[in-house]
């Protein structure tokens, strides 16, 4: 397994690089904010300005993890030939070992992005004087970067990396034309009744109704993975037929 | 004492250098330059820096492992940094259940003791789904607990450990490696970390009680990690002891009243029902550890025969 790590590591050394650039950029961001914010001023935060903050926060934190998603793509798209389909299956670890190199290639990049924004929270956090801590944000936007991992890697491995990332943008282009219709012709009181909306979605947040779903979320994620994994590693063969040579 | 033992001790005495001297003189200088206790003080000013403190402090272990082992140029085998899932599935079970076991059974020993004719529904009366969530979440955040957990293991157990063992029987490694993790918190306890401040016998019985702790804990998490030849298991029960302390357990299902009751209790009593659990699980710990050892020398013994 170590020797396939190495091989994706070493194929995908400039993509990684990227990647940890980006997630470093949006970190290093979040900390000239809160520097030239609040910390030169010698100000904290307001309790009337933590809603904004907590929503900038979580944009960046979300970029943070997003931007190196996008480069998943090119981690399939260097092994996809028949060619090296052939040899793949024909080593010791197979198909199986193939395909959960993958996947430990991508859970490491993610936790190597939860370590930059680690550091990024404690910094910022003590630069605020202790007021905005979002440890449990970074925590859930992980392991959302996790799942969709999980929705599209099968998709990359059994109709190509071209393919998977059409198939990926229809997704998200579904959900979106979902939202507007829920916006245009759904219920939307709770988000008009409310003088600012953001501070009606964080109340809601708060309100205790998903508490039991967003502690679960965490452990269907992971549990997501690791089913995509076994899923992919079943596609393996049928995707490889389709691959030019 | 043969040339590897000496070199061994060479490093081992580089890595505790590195691991400890930081800690020192970081603490001596906040001190100093607040004037009072760092981890008992009102004011709110120092609760940031020591929050710094507390999170670059414990990675220092790890970099004292990096920079010994380069420095030596020992090189980067058994570095524990290895998942092995498969082999060993029941360590990596028992690495998240032992912690919220014991943590749980400590509460409720708390109760059991401090009760003073509260009921247990009493005491805990806000167990529903919205605060089990909050409680299956707080495991779930642990996550990011580990980076500077997996700072101290990886120092303590991925390197003072197998060095330690290498230079003497386990059972003394563990209560030997028990003390000196001990005494690498003793600043922290100096200045009223886990304790505070005014107890009988401060600092020195706050140290023997961290010292204690320490050897019980680092039975555990020697065997976690001698076991799946991993640092993670033993990254993840420590992530999981800071996030998952009783008085977490207090403050999401026990009342107002029964929140004043503990908070009340002494520092250093309440510790002791949890170092008591603790031993069990301490206990039971070493004898996995030396069995294995007895199994394989039988086996040899056997092979000579």
């Amino acid at each position: 397994m170590s020797g396939l790590l190495y091989k994706n590591f070493r194929l995908n050394l400039s993509s990684m690089i990227f990647s940890l650039v980006t997630a470093g950029a949006c970190c290093l961001t979040l900390i000239l904010m809160c520097l030239f914010g609040f910390t030169l001023r010698g100000m904290t935060p307001k309790s009337e300005e933590l809603t904004e903050l907590t929503v900038g926060f979580a944009a960046c934190y979300f970029l943070a993890f997003w931007l190196p998603s996008m480069a998943i793509s090119s981690l399939f798209a260097v092994d996809e030939s028949r060619t090296c389909c052939a040899f793949t299956m024909s080593l010791p670890q197979g198909a199986k070992g193939h395909v959960e190199a993958k996947y430990y290639y991508i859970l490491i990049l993610n936790v190597s992005i939860l370590f930059l924004t680690f550091i990024s929270d404690t910094i910022t956090c003590a630069m605020l004087g202790g007021v905005v801590n979002n440890s449990a944000m970074i925590v859930i936007i992980f392991v959302f970067s996790l799942l969709l991992s999980a929705i599209e890697i099968p998709f990359m491995i059994r109709f190509g990396s071209q393919r998977g990332v059409a198939i990926k943008g229809a997704v998200i282009g579904g959900v979106f034309i979902i939202a507007a219709l829920y916006f245009l012709f759904g219920d939307i009181s709770w988000l008009l009744s409310d003088d600012d909306p953001l501070e009606a979605f964080m109340m809601w947040l708060q309100s205790g109704d998903i508490v039991i779903w967003l502690g679960l979320f965490p452990y269907f994620c992971i549990a997501a993975y690791y089913v995509s994994c076994r899923i992919s590693v079943k596609l393996f063969r049928k995707g490889a037929e389709n691959y030019e040579q | 004492m043969s040339n590897n033992k000496k070199l061994t001790v060479k490093r081992l005495i580089i890595f505790l250098l590195i691991s400890f001297v930081p800690g020192w003189i970081a603490v001596t200088i906040m001190w100093s330059y607040y004037g009072e206790p760092l981890y008992a003080s009102t004011n709110e000013s120092i609760a940031v820096p020591v929050y710094l403190l507390g999170v670059f402090g414990m990675m220092m272990p790890s970099v004292a492992h990096l920079i010994t082992r380069l420095v030596t140029k020992e090189g980067f085998k058994n570095t524990y940094l290895g998942l092995h899932i498969k082999c060993k599935m029941g360590y990596w079970t028992a690495s998240l259940i032992v912690p919220i076991a014991y943590s749980a059974i400590t509460a409720f020993v708390l109760w059991a003791i401090y009760n003073d004719g509260m009921s247990l529904s009493e005491t805990f009366p806000n167990v529903n789904m919205q605060t089990v969530g909050i409680y299956i979440f707080q495991i779930a955040s642990s996550v990011i607990l580990l980076f500077p957990a997996f700072g101290e293991e990886w120092g303590w157990r991925g390197y003072m450990m197998p060095k330690l063992m290498e230079l003497m029987p386990k059972p003394v490694a563990v209560l030997v490696g028990g003390v000196i993790w001990g005494l690498w918190h003793a600043p922290l306890t100096i200045a009223g970390h886990n304790f505070g401040v005014e107890y009988p016998g401060y600092p020195f019985s706050g140290i023997g009680l961290m010292c204690l702790l320490c050897i019980v804990m680092n039975a555990f998490l020697t065997l976690l990690t001698e076991k799946t030849k991993s640092i993670y298991p033993a990254a993840f029960v420590h992530a999981l002891n800071n996030n998952l302390s009783c008085s977490i357990m207090f403050a999401i299902f026990g009342s107002e009243a029964a929140m004043m009751k503990f908070a009340g209790i002494p520092s250093p009593e309440a510790f002791v029902p949890y170092i008591a659990i603790l031993s069990f699980v301490g206990i039971i710990s070493l004898i996995f550890l030396i069995k294995k050892d007895k199994a394989k020398k039988e086996e040899a013994l056997g092979k000579a025969a």
